[in-house]
């Protein structure tokens, strides 16, 4: 199959573009939640943790009341309480945040795990759970390539798509985005401005759990219906790396994210033209480090972050 | 990142579940009918509730009495207990044995590959009338402890041993059960092809997809009958297929489906564990066809699992326990396929029309004659 | 991101300051074995029983301590490889990868020159694991070095990439050869290239620990003669501690991040190519995330070569303990996760423990090993 050819399949098939979105999404939300934890000073890095936290609660809620709305519910608040131990390691006991990260991760790793096993032992989860609706766009749908693209997503790709510009107006046109940023280059002097460094922080390590919950949400309740051990595979962190990628700034995290969901989508579309599958599998990867080291170079975080703030010194 | 996992044994918690499979063992002796193999817990209780409690209390009267001396070991590999493949059937099995026969049974989850040596070591030192390892990373392992122990039988599932340099040896006291997965394969792409000729319901397409989670014999066995299956029925099928690199990762699965859902297919094969279960939820969201793989997987979404490809790995781990109890062991190859009822089909759905089902009966009869042999090599 | 790592020590008081900072990982481990009790309680089994299986099952026998330390060696090898990154200010995310290419290498020149004699083969695989992981993590260093790419990103996303290479080659054939089953495996290491076992069959007959251990307590000593007693370790260090500094200072900053992460990654090569010399062939997805696991032990080892060894002792400890709990106990394996992670946790959460120390009348312990 020349080149071309193949070239002009694959990137004509509305499964491609449609495939981005859907990978992007739960990627999108946690780093989305990531970039404003930083932004406030605390390194966050246990996106993972709180993503499974959050896909293994929806399955949990979903099983016992059979309520949708309450399922995500119960993620986005587990993904929170998961942030307010991330909190209270970093911001009162100033413990290091990576190390407090990590532990996050690997708790929530070994919790689920115990949990799935505790209450589902090897049957699995019941599969008779309800699932976050997909929203048919009647109209849209009709349209030739672009329906097949975004006339049938799920309701969190929206959810997703419409968090970025939310976060972006909400850091950089609210008063409390503000403060939230000054929080995060200069605590001391929005301290003395009277600023709480403290509240401001856990508002902001609280949000990002809200937000990784609901990421693990779609993860459990639209595509895999299902929890199974470690379902994210590593998608917090990867989302991780697209926010150091999009420079801690909610657009460019989203855009990082959706070339990471095309390097995939890709990867996928390319299985069986002839280059070995393995290899095909990571084109994401090789994708990602080609666009950084070609396009974007270096990124600064804000200059409080990791720092442990001490009152009054 | 896999953790060994220890389980809670309850008395009979998967017995009083999951009622069809309790027959099971029965029905593997008779011939002819092909028997569902034993079913996950349903989406009613889930079986761990009775797992939780101290071992020893029998909540339910129809088990045996536990057994001291007869002692089970059971060694998974890194896919771990939740695996939805042979860790999993592996374990269904030894709770079967602990119900009917009055197995004391343990579990030993192996967190990394350099366990292998030292769980089987454990078991044996134990003192375990049987050992069972799972899985053929577990060939050179096997091979070790078995002649550093030759009183203990063990069982070896989809391998034998291997010594240094990866010859097979075959050792009296390790049992070699093996499978012909091939031939489950081929009767769901058998099955597949036909339902696409006859456009039945969603199988209008005239093509067909499958995803394993990596490109390893167990897995490409079940492709390699599928394709061969499938083409036999209906010789102008088109069929997709993929690798989802993962047995865990869902996403990728499911992306995987909708892909190739996209491009065509209407009945997807999952050979890909737990992700593989992402790739059958693609083929439930977009109402087509899906076939499950090594137990019945019609529990997942009953309207759309037409049927799965069986491996009665659980059945295998029985008969093998139930014979170092009755003194009929044999070390050696032990083949399980359609002449003992240990591969075939899950019964269908209704989806799939009576005479479909029995023109694929055929084709399972004419394999067991020999007739067809499925290949266990996928065409490059 | 900011890495916290502890700063250019003066030479006041070292021995009082490496002695409490022995005492926070030791109280933090205390703490975490008191909560994972309760957690061992709350799910209705007896924790004194499950303690008492683990410590059994880690030392209790020359069998158990043997497959201890097999457990730790490529932990302690991989968390060096984090850790020397670290003392530069990068965080090595990505070990893993790094120690596939290792195996990989090594596993490739032992197949491949399976004719030479012991000694050099085995000098040869251990040159390839260390320049193939240096090589791979060092793509990362001159990125960084070059275009300001963020390690955090390179160093994981090539993580995958080397795990998908090593999928290809082991799957679709090129360092497979034909066996019967088609198994995802490479040929055989020659038993001539193999690390000779070190315990003497008296004590324990059938024993797999072997010189590894040797090799990786040379590891630690050259990771503490690098960063301690060279000038290269103390610009690296200097880089580490505040980069802007040094290179005011005349350091040549991206000079010494590249031979960081080089160093790093040959570090993780050896922690990739000591597993497969357990198996005596590589295998298709071998590591279960020894470099991921690593990341835990050089932050509990507070990148030190000691504590990373006995970091990586007490993980590998809980990790073949907990065989033990299983098999005998009937106790859930995924407590030994949650131990691992309490551990972590507290160690992290020192200022807990400082507070602790303080109000228990330790004040100068406790004001020592901040």
């Amino acid at each position: 199959m020349d080149l071309v050819n193949l070239f002009v399949t694959v990137f004509t098939r509305p499964d491609l573009w449609a495939g981005t979105l859907r990978f992007a999404a739960p990627l999108t939300l946690a780093a989305l939640g990531g970039v404003i934890s930083e932004r406030s000073g605390v390194v966050n890095i246990a996106m993972e943790g709180m993503m499974l936290v959050g896909a293994f609660f929806a399955v949990l809620v979903a099983a016992a009341t059979h309520d949708i709305v309450l399922a995500t519910l119960a993620s986005v608040v587990c993904g929170g309480l998961i942030a307010t131990f991330h909190g209270v390691a970093s911001i009162h006991l100033r413990a290091n945040q990576i190390v407090s990260g990590m532990a996050i991760n690997l708790l929530a790793l070994g919790l689920t795990s115990f949990l799935m096993f505790r209450f589902y032992a090897t049957s699995g989860t019941p599969s008779d759970i309800p699932a976050l609706p997909d929203i048919n766009i009647p109209v849209v749908n009709s349209i030739p390539f672009v329906g097949a693209v975004i006339g049938d997503q799920n309701i969190i790709v929206w959810v997703a798509i419409l968090a970025v510009p939310a976060t972006w107006f909400f850091l950089f046109r609210t008063r409390l985005g503000l403060r939230i940023r000054a929080v995060g280059e200069h605590p001391r002097a929005a301290d003395t401005l009277g600023v709480s460094v403290f509240q401001i922080r856990y508002l902001c390590v609280i949000l990002s759990g809200l937000l990784s919950g609901l990421g693990g949400a779609y993860l459990a309740l639209s595509v895999a219906h299902s929890f199974s051990d470690n379902m994210t595979s590593g998608a917090g962190f990867i989302a991780l790396a697209a926010m150091i990628f999009g420079k801690w700034h909610p657009v460019g995290a989203f855009l990082a994210c959706l070339l990471f969901g095309f390097g995939q989508s890709l990867g996928i579309n390319l299985q069986g033209t002839g280059f070995p599958d393995q290899l095909v599998a990571a084109t994401p990867y090789v994708l990602t480090v080609v666009a950084l080291a070609g396009f974007v170079g270096r990124a600064t975080a804000p200059a409080a972050d990791g720092v442990p703030y001490e009152v009054g010194e | 990142m896999a953790v060994a996992a220890s389980v809670l044994f309850g008395a009979c918690s998967s017995a009083a579940t999951t009622a069809p499979s309790v027959a099971a063992p029965a029905s593997v002796a008779a011939p002819a009918s092909v028997a569902p193999a034993s079913v996950p817990a349903s989406a009613a209780a889930p079986a761990s509730q009775a797992a939780v409690t101290s071992p020893g209390a029998s909540a339910s009267a129809s088990c045996a009495t536990p057994d001291p001396t007869l002692a089970i070991g059971l060694v998974t590999d890194v896919g771990g207990l939740n695996d939805k493949s042979f860790n999993h059937l592996a374990y269904l099995g030894l709770q079967q044995a602990q119900c009917q026969l009055g197995a004391t049974v343990d579990v030993i989850q192996s967190s990394e590959q350099s366990q292998y040596v030292p769980n089987l070591t454990t078991f044996a030192q134990k003192g375990d009338k049987l050992v069972i390892a799972v899985g053929f990373l577990m060939a050179n392992a096997v091979y070790t402890v078995a002649k550093q122990y030759p009183d203990v039988k063990f069982a070896a599932i989809d391998t034998a041993p291997a010594d240094a340099k990866g010859n097979t040896v075959n050792l009296p006291n390790v049992a070699n059960l093996f499978f012909h997965e091939q031939e489950s394969g081929y009767l769901v792409g058998y099955m597949a092809g036909l339902m696409e000729k006859g456009k039945v319901g969603a199988a209008t397409s005239g093509t067909i997809s499958y995803m394993g989670g990596l490109a390893i014999p167990p897995v490409d066995r079940y492709i390699a009958g599928y394709i061969a299956g499938a083409k036999a029925a209906d010789p102008g099928i088109k069929i997709l297929g993929g690798y989802s690199q993962s047995f865990t990762d869902q996403t990728i699965g499911k992306s995987i489906g909708l892909n190739h859902i996209s491009r065509g297919s209407t009945i997807l094969f999952q050979v890909a564990g737990s992700s593989g279960l992402g790739y059958l939820q693609a083929a439930v969201d977009k109402k087509v066809f899906g076939i499950g793989v090594d137990a019945d997987q019609n529990y997942v979404a009953p309207a759309t699992i037409i049927t799965s490809a069986i491996k009665k790995v659980d059945v295998a781990v029985f008969l093998t326990i139930q014979a170092v109890k009755d003194g009929t062991y044999k070390g050696g190859d032990n083949e399980f396929s359609l002449q003992n009822n240990a591969t075939g089909f899950a019964p269908p759905n209704s989806a799939v029309p009576a005479d479909i089902v029995s023109q694929v009966q055929a084709v399972a009869d004419q394999i067991k004659s020999g007739a067809i042999v499925p290949p266990t090599t996928i065409p490059k | 991101m900011t890495v916290a790592i502890a700063p250019l020590e003066a030479p006041r008081s070292r021995i009082l300051r490496l002695a409490a900072a022995g005492v926070t990982p030791v109280l933090a481990v205390v703490l975490a074995i008191i909560v994972g009790g309760f957690v061992v309680l709350a799910s209705g089994s007896n924790p004194i029983t499950a303690y008492q299986q683990m410590l059994v099952g880690a030392v209790g026998s020359p069998f158990d301590i043997s497959e201890t330390f097999i457990s730790s060696i490529p932990l302690i090898l991989a968390a060096y490889a984090v850790s020397f990154a670290f003392r530069c200010g990068l965080f090595n995310i990505g070990a893993e990868g790094q120690l596939y290419m290792g195996a990989i290498a090594s596993t490739w020149v032992a197949t491949t020159l399976s004719d030479w004699p012991g000694l050099p083969l085995i000098i040869a695989c251990i040159v390839a694991a260390m320049a193939a992981g240096g090589a791979w993590a060092g793509i990362a260093g001159w990125l960084k070095a070059k275009t300001g790419a963020h390690e955090v990103i390179t160093t994981m996303m090539l993580s995958y990439v080397a795990i998908d290479i090593s999928h290809w080659l082991l799957e679709a054939g090129p360092m497979t050869p034909a066996n019967a089953f088609g198994t995802p495996e490479s040929g055989p290491i020659p038993p001539t290239a193999a690390f000779p076992v070190i315990v003497p069959s008296w004590i324990l007959p059938n024993a797999r620990l072997n010189a590894s251990l040797f090799l990786t307590i040379l590891a630690g000593l050259v990771f503490a003669w690098i960063l301690w007693r060279t000038p290269l370790g103390y610009e690296i260090r200097a880089v580490g501690f505040n980069a802007k500094a040094a290179a005011y200072g005349g350091i040549n900053v991206a000079r010494r991040l590249v031979i960081a992460m080089v160093i790093a990654g040959a570090f993780a090569g050896l922690a990739g190519m000591v597993p497969v010399w357990t198996q005596m062939r590589l295998y298709d997805s071998f590591s279960p995330g020894y470099g991921y696991e690593a990341i835990a032990v050089a932050l509990v080892g507070k990148n030190s070569a000691i504590g990373i060894f006995l970091a990586g002792l007490l993980y590998g400890a809980m990790i073949h303990g907990s065989v033990a709990m299983q098999a005998n106990a009937n106790i859930s394996g995924f407590l030994v996760q949650i131990l691992q992670a309490l551990v972590l946790f507290f160690v992290g959460a020192e200022m807990l423990i400082r507070w602790m120390l303080k109000r228990g009348g330790l004040r100068a312990i406790a004001e020592a090993s901040a």
